[in-house]
């Protein structure tokens, strides 16, 4: 029961942007995909959630999702873009809903309430969407996807978090914050698949890293594993120094100390 | 600080609202019925009619005339293109995720409107065993087979490896509806002073030719084409979100708009074909909904049902009489009403445009 990706070929006209990438991830474990701007990992998403042509193999949870129709993975994997539009004047509580209409067995109807206090905007579900800073809509579009997939497992089977920069325009608080609420979402057995730019919430959080560079995988492994001087150096183009840990051995990388 | 119950019930109302909006718009729809049974050029009026059959008297000849082969099909094709206007600019919205997309947008009221000045022009043209065929229909039947022809061109334009680019068919639907205004103008010049009095008349709308034979003719397009969107106000609500995120959560995005390309053709093709050329219900009257009781396509579409019918039978109610006897064409009716408003959308509601 996870999610696997087999040599995943994309191609946008004749530039090939995913050159034959194969990623499994596992429930139980946050696995974030990491790469300089243009590597694929929105795209490699994009694969994933059958969103755009693609060549290869996806299975999730043991089936193949080419052969599935869009209510049963709505309700197996919820997907957060790494930019969300919405076209009409919804307020909070309803974008928060709109998450739940894939007829799927968790329509209870508090769940939306609990989901907007999950990211701290409770007091917020009557405002209009369109009114809110770009850190709360994209907080808001977090507790829409949770809303979708509230229990993390459901009839055995694990459910999906995939999160396409999810903390891109959070302060340091939130930040942490959705970090853990994934955290604890993969805790509870369900599987996340996170793209993140900051190494560092990385290296705290994540349990696996896949680090993507011109559309193939570089590494895939551990934090400790793939956040290596050489290997950053290499993805990023930029020399990088990976610190060694005062406690509990999570990397950490200081720009301060990297030269371009 | 709001506990939880505080705060969700205000968008539980929001929902309930539009609810209730339901059956306050039927109950205006009632009553905008009785008046156009009512009002008219002669002074026959519903109400003498009435007391006249609760006293067992029968109607007179006139008075059956007026009523059942006069008002009652106006009435009837009021509510039918009244109702379809306003469900397909609804639709049409929700597809194109733009609250000014509108049938007239895309071009497909532009080539109904083509199909019609070619029919009138050069429907002389035709061998007669066709024009024989169609007899008075010929425009409406011409405008109606343009528009669908349109709405599967633009479909097969802008649907590429199974996928609908709407700004494709936006873009597309522009050219086309260029194309035809032109095409439209070259067949202006070529027309007689009879020919351009027709195209006048039918390009700004009416509801004056109505006949039971032409609501029988439209009705089970029309019924089917607003069927089939009342289906849609899940899907529509997801699209809001954008077309990948509405495949995220659950619909068949393909089939949604499959759905939603046919049942605005067959919606603003028929009503184009029986009515000429109607402007603004399909944009005012989602917008004025939308005002009131919120953007949720669930109840959106039923309301707009509604409310498209009862202003276009007030419309024609104006349009009957006030410059009695005579009769101004619908089209300036809701032109002169429709455009303030939507103006005034604009002006007070930006934020519904600009993103
Ligand atoms: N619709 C598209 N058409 C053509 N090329 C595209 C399209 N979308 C993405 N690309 C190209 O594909 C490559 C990978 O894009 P992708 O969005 O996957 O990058 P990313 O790793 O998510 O980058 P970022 O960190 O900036 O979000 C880029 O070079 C991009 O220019
Ligand atoms: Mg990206």
């Amino acid at each position: 029961m996870s999610l696997i990706a087999e040599s995943i070929r994309v191609s946008y006209g004749r530039q090939e942007v995913l050159r034959g990438i194969d990623l499994t991830a596992q429930p139980g474990k946050v696995t974030a995909i990491v790469g300089p701007n243009g590597s694929g990992k929105s795209t490699l998403l994009g694969a994933i959630t059958a969103s755009l042509p693609f060549t290869g193999q996806v299975s999730l949870n043991g089936r193949d999702i080419g052969g599935m129709k869009p209510w049963e993975l709505a309700a197996q994997r919820a997907v957060l873009p790494q930019q969300s539009r919405l076209a009409f004047p919804f307020t909070v509580i309803e974008v928060v809903r709109l998450g739940l209409q894939s007829g799927t067995a968790g329509d209870c109807p508090t769940v939306p309430m609990r989901a907007l206090a999950r990211v701290g905007l409770a007091h917020y579900a009557e405002r209009e969407f369109h009114e809110l800073s770009g850190g709360e809509a994209q907080r808001v579009m977090l507790a829409r996807v949770l809303a979708q997939v509230w229990a993390p497992v459901e009839d055995g089977l694990p459910r999906w978090l995939l999160l396409d920069e999810p903390v891109s325009s959070l302060d340091i608080a939130h930040q942490l914050q959705v970090m853990q609420i994934a955290r604890d979402f993969a805790r509870a057995g369900g599987g996340v698949i996170a793209v993140m730019h900051d190494l560092n919430l990385t290296a705290i959080y994540a349990d696996r890293v896949a680090i993507l560079a011109e559309g193939r995988m570089l590494a895939f492994g551990t934090p400790c594993e793939v956040l290596t001087d050489d290997i950053l150096s290499r993805a990023y183009g930029c020399d990088l120094r990976v610190s060694a840990p005062p406690q509990d051995g999570i990397p950490y990388i200081l720009p301060h100390v990297a030269s371009a | 600080m709001a506990t939880l119950a505080d705060t969700a019930a205000p968008s539980r109302d929001r929902f309930a609202r539009a609810r209730t909006l339901h059956w306050l718009l039927a109950g205006a729809l009632i009553l905008a019925s009785i008046t156009s049974l009512q009002v008219g050029a002669t002074d026959v009026t519903l109400s003498a009619m009435l007391s006249k059959l609760a006293q067992g008297e029968a109607l007179s000849h006139m008075e059956r005339v007026v009523l059942i082969d006069i008002r009652l099909p106006r009435l009837a094709m009021g509510v039918l293109v009244g109702g379809a206007l306003a469900v397909s600019g609804t639709v049409m919205q929700g597809l194109f995720r733009n609250p000014l997309a509108d049938p007239g947008i895309v071009g497909i009221s532009m080539t109904a409107g083509l199909g019609a000045i070619v029919s009138i022009v050069l429907g002389g043209l035709l061998p007669v065993w066709i024009t024989g065929l169609t007899g008075n229909y010929l425009t409406p039947i011409a405008a109606f087979l343009f528009a669908l022809g349109t709405t599967i061109l633009l479909y097969r334009v802008s649907t590429r490896h199974g996928r609908t680019s709407v700004a494709t068919m936006l873009l597309a639907g522009i050219a086309l509806g260029a194309l035809s205004g032109a095409a439209s103008g070259v067949l202006v010049y070529m027309a007689d002073d009879q020919q351009l009095r027709d195209l006048t008349f039918w390009q700004m709308g009416s509801l004056a030719g109505a006949s039971w034979a032409k609501v029988l003719a439209a009705t089970p397009l029309i019924t089917l084409a607003i069927g089939a969107a009342m289906m849609l106000g899940r899907g529509l609500n997801g699209l809001a979100l954008g077309e990948a995120t509405a495949a995220h959560i659950g619909s068949d995005v393909q089939r949604m708009k499959s759905i939603a390309v046919l049942s605005v053709a067959g919606a603003t093709g028929a009503a184009v074909a029986v009515s000429g050329g109607i402007g603004f219900v399909g944009i005012v009257v989602p917008h004025l909904l939308r005002l009131a009781s919120g953007p949720d396509h669930r109840t959106l579409l039923p309301n707009a049902a509604l409310l498209g019918a009862t202003l276009l039978i007030l419309a024609d109610v104006i349009a009957r009489v006030i410059i009695a006897p005579a009769e101004l064409p619908i089209g300036i009716v809701t032109a002169i009403l429709g455009a303030p408003v939507f103006l005034w959308i604009l002006l007070t509601r930006r934020g519904l445009v600009e993103q």
